[in-house]
């Protein structure tokens, strides 16, 4: 143990100093190779160019390519996989893909994917935006605030773990350990095994995702809301606008833009979705998911790199757009101000 | 700062030499029931690899890691080579990831040959020589069918031999409490037939027969295909059970599905399984058992491995508080012997060394066996062993039955392919207790086997 932090540090010393004599010298020899001098003002001036230039290059150059090693090689060489055989040796054309389509999994995958999509995100910004908007009004808004917050800092694996309790069935007449069930059973109800209903047990699922995102949406929906110019309020308060038709008209149009950040930072973590899936059903009961699916076929029994990078891509073209739209219009927020 | 640096370096590393130089468990020579001489043996034959590295992935954890980790402390003090051990709990996706990106361990240890058949032909273990195979033959009770459990065909598409079978598993057995057999006068059944009329007893009388857990996390599902196996074992022919393996015999034929119906008899009747059937897919196969001990006692059977007495209350004696029958078969069926349903784990070299070999030889050592079967859930097909060494003698009687068998076959999920036989088969049998005919179930499983090529 203390060996590996001693070796940690080193790295980390050593790296350190490394980064920092890239730039130190990379910029000496620049410097040396294009030559400022009083002699030539010409010469001078055309070197300053010069050095302009370049310089920009070689500070961004390691980031560069590093994002190039590991980012866009790897997505290369996915989508080159993905028309190979399980083993990665023989071409096999568009086989991985036809059988993609044909796959009873796979196509239940992208159904609960789907179904993940249509109900987390907005059940993610719904409640936040609620939680938000009625936590401004009342003296104990922050504790509550943080207590919603909270989820937020717990591991998807821990999260599952806590609900796994939550869902737990225990058979015949034993004592319900599980929260759900032994409401249940104190209503008169009979218990369920809540994680092996078919359909259903995905929105099981989805509820640890909304019980931890729904902090995430609330934080930043707060921080919009409080940017609301006091007057649109007063005025549309003057104007005779009842609370609902100030937080539709007034307030929601108004912080548009960080709904709209929020939604689609959730829908791409929905895209996601792995940790919780495998820890409470690894997609039996029919809850598997794209990645799921994806790290099944690459891991399980030797591996098929094939299927498995086909499921990867398609994961990819999907998150794609969700980003492209994001970064677009994060641009525009940028330009306007 | 480069001193201070190196300084901790130098003490980090005499911590680390501290740290490997384990206690020995027995000492070596003093008890009569161990192979001292083997030990001794071994000993001189490999002085000469003092301090070269050794690494062991497996997936023993836990109190397994630890009745390991007091075997190595024997191959390290006797050869001086600095082996570590690493697990992990989904070992059989490390072993994918480590072997793929070019950083396998020397040796791995896995109980799925049908995995190690995957990774061999893709070059990524190295063969062990006909010595080896022919020392399996020689020296293992059944020794032909474990010879067979580790040859694979590598990458050159040539059968070679991969995979040194090390610690054995019983699965056909059937654990029970004798004291509450006792009380209620029930007799251990000797025949499937009689099995079915003791469960049919156990309810008249008020009590609940069996209890099923099938829960195992992403797992689950694989204590059922235990069941089927053991029953397809009891209802088939061995060539059959093979022909199953590989898929030759289709998971629709009636005789799959037969076996899977049989199992169904079982687990799906509400009466015969503690909590109901929804009960079956949802328990953890390790809270399982504790049904038997309860008071009163929530169920009188439970069919699982040779392992799961680690999962019984604290406390509890073996051959006293609780012990097993042999998963009786039909007698109806009297020309198919006495088989046993088992597993193992196999040792492979996925980076060849010196050290690798060592350990290989190592484990031909009848000490390597004796100094693990002396403390608990361990069982070997080794003739050469002391049988007193065991800790007790229900395990004896597991290794007896291991010995004796009739007909030996492996975990069959374990020998088919990994998406069906840790995946397809686990599914099916959830859905199959789910609520699914034993044709619907099997008919899955067999289209995800037609999907893979």
């Amino acid at each position: 143990m203390l060996l590996q932090i001693v070796s940690a540090l080193g790295v980390v010393f050593a790296a350190v100093i490394a980064c920092s004599a890239y730039f130190y010298f990379s910029n000496k020899i620049l410097d040396m190779a294009l030559p400022v001098k009083d002699g030539d003002i010409r010469a001078a001036s055309r070197n300053l160019n010069r050095r302009a230039l370049v310089r920009p290059w070689l500070f961004i150059g390691p980031a560069l390519f590093l994002l190039v090693v590991y980012l866009v090689y790897p997505v290369v060489a996915t989508f080159i996989l993905s028309f190979y055989d399980r083993a990665g040796l023989q071409f096999v054309g568009l086989a991985n893909y036809k059988w993609a389509l044909g796959d009873r999994e796979f196509r239940q995958s992208i159904f609960n994917n789907i179904l993940w999509l249509a109900v987390v995100p907005a059940a993610c910004t719904f409640f936040g935006l609620v939680i938000a908007v009625m936590t401004d009004r009342i003296w104990w808004g922050n504790i509550a605030k943080s207590i919603v917050f909270m989820p937020m800092a717990i591991s998807f694996v821990g999260a599952s773990v806590i609900w796994k309790f939550i869902y737990e069935y225990r058979g015949g007449n034993d004592v319900q350990i599980g929260l759900l069930n032994a409401i249940v059973q104190t209503f008169g109800g009979t218990p369920e095994v809540w994680i092996s209903i078919p359909f259903w047990n995905n929105f099981f699922l989805m509820i640890i995702l909304i019980w931890i995102q729904t902090g995430f949406a609330m934080v930043i929906l707060s921080a919009a809301l409080r940017g609301i110019p006091e007057e649109t309020i007063e005025a549309a308060v003057i104007d005779g606008a009842n609370g609902w038709q100030i937080f539709w008209r007034i307030m929601v149009p108004q912080i548009w833009g960080s709904i709209a950040v929020v939604w689609t930072t959730i829908t791409i973590l929905v895209l996601k979705v792995f940790d919780i899936v495998l820890t409470m059903t690894n997609g039996q009961w029919q809850t598997m998911v794209l990645a799921n699916l994806m790290f099944d076929w690459m891991f399980r029994g030797g591996g098929d790199s094939g299927r498995s990078a086909v499921i990867a891509i398609i994961i990819m073209l999907a998150v794609t757009p969700i980003m492209v739209w994001n970064v677009r219009r994060a641009n525009r927020e940028l330009k306007g101000h | 700062m480069k001193k201070s640096f190196l300084m901790g370096v130098a003490v980090a590393a005499l911590f680390a030499g501290a740290a490997s130089a384990a206690e020995l468990k027995f000492a070596p020579g003093q008890d009569a029931k161990f192979n001292w001489k083997s030990y001794d043996e071994f000993k001189a034959a490999h002085a000469d690899l003092k301090g070269q590295p050794l690494t062991i992935f497996g997936p023993w954890r836990g109190e397994d890691e630890a009745f390991f980790m007091s075997v190595l402390a024997y191959f390290t003090e006797a050869t001086g080579i600095d082996a570590k051990y690493s697990s992990s709990e989904n070992y059989e996706q490390q072993i994918v990831i480590d072997t793929q990106a070019g950083s396998p361990p020397n040796i791995a240890v896995l109980p799925q040959p049908g995995l190690l058949a995957d990774l061999a032909s893709k070059g990524f273990l190295t063969p062990l020589g006909d010595d080896n195979s022919k020392w399996i033959k020689d020296n293992y009770g059944a020794g032909d069918s474990w010879v067979g459990y580790g040859t694979y065909k590598g990458k050159d598409g040539k059968e070679a031999f991969y995979a040194f079978p090390y610690k054995a598993d019983v699965k056909s057995l059937v654990w029970y409490v004798p004291e509450n057999f006792e009380e209620a006068g029930y007799k251990i059944p000797t025949t499937m037939e009689e099995l079915h009329a003791l469960t049919d007893q156990i309810v008249k009388d008020g009590g609940v027969p069996w209890c099923i857990g099938l829960g195992s996390g992403g797992a689950t599902g694989w204590p059922a295909t235990d069941w089927v196996e053991d029953i397809m074992l009891r209802m088939q022919p061995p060539e059959a059970y093979d022909k199953w393996t590989t898929n030759e015999l289709k998971f629709t034929d009636p005789a799959v599905v037969a076996a899977i119906d049989e199992f169904g008899k079982f687990a799906k009747n509400a009466k015969y399984v503690d909590g109901g059937v929804a009960a079956v897919a949802s328990t953890d196969f390790r809270d399982s058992p504790k049904g038997l001990f309860a008071v009163p006692p929530k169920c009188y059977m439970h069919h699982q491995a040779s392992f799961i007495p680690s999962f019984f209350p604290e406390g509890t004696k073996l051959g006293q508080d609780a012990d097993f029958f042999y998963m009786p078969t039909f007698a109806s069926h009297p020309e198919l012997g006495k088989p046993v349903l088992g597993a193992g784990t196999l040792v492979s070299i996925a980076k060849d060394s010196k050290t690798a070999r060592a350990f290989i030889d190592f484990l031909k050592t009848p000490i390597a066996h004796e100094v693990w079967m002396a403390q608990s859930s361990f069982l070997t097909p080794y003739k050469s062993v002391s049988t007193e060494a065991y800790a007790n003698p229900q395990m004896k009687k597991e290794g007896d039955i291991l010995t004796s068998a009739t007909t030996f076959r492996f975990d069959g999920s374990d020998l088919m392919p990994g998406k069906i036989g840790a995946g397809a088969f686990w599914t099916g049998m959830v859905d199959f207790v789910g609520g699914k005919s034993a044709e619907e179930a099997a008919g899955e499983i067999q289209s995800a086997w037609d999907g893979i090529k």
